[in-house]
């Protein structure tokens, strides 16, 4: 019994100074000594607080420290968007630089006359994650002053009073400290608190919406296929939502730079969860199409303040769209923005900066309503319009109900649920094919990303002209019930247009998005008439144009396939 | 092996040996610092016999630090009476004209704000409010008894909570350390990091 008391004792005795060191810079990398715990340390040197502190003559004076000033230039980190003026590394920071810039000897310190010589030839610090280089503009920001007026300006930090300890501010900065403890490697990386679900990051950004986002709540777990979506995050984060931050971004040797995003190519940060293996649809997929908004092709130039409409430097990236702080899993109807989109900017109907958009086409018009360089209309036609947002004006005299409801109230080829009070999406026409796709123009194997197929080649006489079938025009008859069109429920000639000889497609003689009222009036262009260029000519009389006389009653004056209507009236 | 433990627990070879120093006439050790009679009659001071410092410091301080760091006082003050490069290192006995002062990483000068911090109250309170600091009244100090008991001095830190004057047998380099400081086991005692 007695010798079974000693041994819990000597159990004890020896149990407890482990437990004492287990959360203490003994066991940690930091521990740079002969018996660190880590691969980089001294040879023979068993002291710890020796390669970095020293009890007199130390420089600078506080903490004690042991290590000279590394006294190089190094690279900040800038971004169009930050409001903070990091300095050069003060405070603590060039403390833990004079080891993590590489280029001071790990084994120089003040106190001894000779440099430390450390296990396996190693000097300065490794090449890899430990080693920031004096580049630090792939690193968090440092040294910089975190003021009220900081938080007022950023618009997405808590004021200094909120930040949520123990992340804190060092005489005023946010510096190494603020996130790291070198003494303590309790999580891991020395961070003083844990990045799961954000946590650490959310200290101080306090971004709009990012409560609610997707990206903040998802319990969405990766299927195991490469590639890793989190390869720079803690192995046991298994979901979206534990990710948090680190789902896009790196607080050091981020791959851009700007925004410390994973990546540099903008869309990857995105695509490795959007590929199926996390995410439930393969937007991946939708970019390996033939007809996309080809994000691929651009790299760093969106910019996150670029102007609403963007009138320069034509691009699309994801987040032109999309807005990852706030995008979410909520639908909507027309025309109002989905979750998807959520807390995006756009250009209203009246050509205003908006932010964030209310509708979805608010977003669309960004580049397509006037932009330089945006595609110009697909059809070449009698009136030319390329700028979407007079096209869908609803003071036209027609057009596709996607920003009012329409003005023809006698459409009775309208598929259930579709009535003449509808109102509609351009990812409505506009998204990807197929029932894998999400009902977005992400890519599509169809022209001008349409959903559907929508030929336009003119048929007449010419053997590789389209003939109408429900396939040929599926775009329309999806909405527009072929048996009603084919039946000249409303325009008596349809079947004869678009069967028998003349094989004329839909987009022969209509313009899909609208006419705008600065082209055209309620006589000369409604039932979105706006003949193809081309194929449609001037009449023996030398006119072309269409005269609505209502009922489904009117006049063409034009020369088609070799027929002359001066005018033909029905 | 007898004779090396003897002599690594005495003053005698130790840096605090002067007994073959040119400016010390006497060729004494003791007679540096301490006197039988008529010593200089100082709080902390064990029959003192060499020239006080006057000077005024500047001590240690840091934004984290939560001691409260006076001048120099009990037996620190000692120490300085050399370390701090005012007084010759031959004003003892009533000397007070001697031209030898310390140099090299001995001398602190009056600056003693890149030292660690002396002269200060450490107690349960202070270790509670800085966090990182282990509690002096029951942690043991490895010497015997507890920090409190073997390293403080009327509950403060002073030089003599690290350095032992009189003892060389701690420490490499030699630093006249109280208790050795492999795996940084002096400054640990008290640090909880």
């Amino acid at each position: 019994m007695i010798k079974k008391i000693m041994q819990g004792i000597l159990l004890m005795i020896l149990w407890f100074p482990a437990m004492v060191y287990a959360q203490s810079i003994v066991t940690t990398k930091h521990n740079l000594s002969a018996t660190g715990a880590g691969d980089v340390k001294a040879s023979s040197e068993t002291e710890i607080c020796l390669f970095c502190h020293t009890p007199h003559s130390s420089r600078p004076m506080a903490p004690l420290w042991n290590r000279r000033d590394p006294g190089v230039i190094y690279t900040l980190y800038t971004s169009a968007t930050l409001q903070a003026l990091p300095g050069q590394p003060d405070g603590t920071s060039i403390l833990c630089l004079s080891c993590h810039d590489g280029t001071i000897a790990l084994g120089s310190v003040i106190s001894r006359a000779m440099i430390q010589n450390f296990k396996g030839g190693v000097t300065t610090m490794p090449s890899g994650l430990s080693n920031l280089s004096t580049n630090l503009r792939n690193d968090h920001p440092i040294s910089f002053l975190y003021n009220a007026s900081l938080a007022i300006a950023d618009g997405q930090l808590r004021t200094p009073e909120n930040i949520i300890p123990p992340v804190s501010l060092k005489n005023g900065k946010v510096q190494c400290t603020s996130c790291h403890d070198p003494h303590k490697n309790l999580i891991s990386d020395f961070l003083i608190t844990s990045t799961q679900n954000s946590n650490l990051c959310n200290s101080c950004h306090q971004r709009t919406s990012w409560e609610m986002s997707s990206h903040n709540t998802s319990a969405k777990t990766w299927n195991g296929s490469p590639p890793d979506p989190w390869p720079f995050s803690p192995p046991d984060f298994s979901t979206v939502s534990q990710n948090g931050c680190e789902n896009c971004h790196r607080p050091h040797n981020s791959g851009s730079d700007v925004m410390l995003l994973k990546y540099q190519q903008e869309e990857n940060n995105c695509l490795d969860c959007h590929n199926g293996n996390v995410a439930s649809k393969n937007i991946a997929a939708e970019f390996n199409k033939s007809y996309k908004h080809n994000v691929g092709n651009y790299m760093n130039i969106h910019l996150p303040n670029e102007p609403n409409q963007v009138f320069t430097n034509m691009h699309v990236e994801c987040v032109d769209c999309h807005n990852p702080h706030a995008a979410k899993n909520l639908p909507a109807l027309p025309p109002d923005v989905s979750g998807a989109l959520s807390g995006v900017r756009g250009i209203n109907q009246a050509g205003t900066a908006i932010d964030p958009a209310n509708f979805e086409y608010e977003i669309c018009y960004r580049c397509h309503a006037g932009s330089p360089g945006s595609p110009p209309a697909a059809t070449s036609r009698i009136i030319v319009q390329n700028n979407v947002l007079f096209e869908f004006a609803p003071t036209n005299p027609s057009y596709h109900p996607v920003t009012a409801i329409g003005k023809n109230s006698n459409v009775p080829s309208l598929i259930s649920p579709w009535t003449t009070s509808s109102i509609m999406y351009c990812t409505s026409c506009h998204a990807g094919d197929g029932s894998s796709s999400t009902a977005a123009p992400h890519g599509s194997i169809y022209p001008h990303i349409l959903k559907l197929q929508n030929l336009t080649a003119d048929g007449g006489t010419n053997a590789t002209g389209t003939t109408e079938s429900p396939s040929a025009y599926a775009l329309c008859y999806s909405c527009h019930s072929r048996a009603s069109i084919l039946s000249d429920a409303s325009f008596k000639e349809h079947r004869k247009h678009l069967q028998q000889n003349v094989r004329a497609p839909c987009n022969t003689c209509h313009d899909p998005h609208g006419i705008s009222i600065m082209q055209g009036n309620n006589s000369s262009a409604t039932n979105l008439i706006n003949f193809k260029a081309g194929i449609v000519t001037t009449s023996s009389s030398g006119q072309l144009k269409f005269v609505d006389l209502s009922g489904n009653h009117g006049q063409c004056y034009l020369t088609c396939h070799g027929v002359n209507h001066n005018p033909h009236s029905y | 092996m007898f004779a090396q433990v003897i002599n690594a627990q005495t003053i005698v070879g130790s840096k605090h040996d002067f007994s073959a120093q040119t400016w010390n006439t006497t060729g004494e050790i003791c007679k540096v610092c301490h006197t039988p009679h008529n010593a200089i009659t100082l709080p902390d001071a064990p029959l003192w016999n060499h020239q006080l410092t006057t000077a005024t410091f500047t001590t240690y301080s840091s934004a984290t630090m939560n001691a409260t760091v006076g001048q120099p006082d009990a037996s620190s003050k000692l120490c300085l009476s050399c370390h701090d490069g005012t007084v010759a290192l031959e004003n003892f006995g009533g000397n007070t004209g001697g031209t030898h002062f310390l140099t090299g990483t001995t001398l602190l000068s009056s600056d003693l704000s890149n030292d660690h911090p002396i002269s200060f109250t450490y107690d349960a309170a202070l270790a509670s409010t800085d966090g990182g600091l282990f509690n002096p009244i029951t942690t043991p100090s490895g010497l015997g008894g507890t920090i409190n008991a073997n390293m403080l001095f009327s509950g403060k830190m002073q030089c003599a909570s690290c350095h032992d004057v009189h003892n060389n047998a701690a420490g490499t380099p030699p630093s006249l350390l109280l208790k050795s400081n492999a795996a940084s086991a002096l400054c640990l005692t008290c640090h909880n990091k």
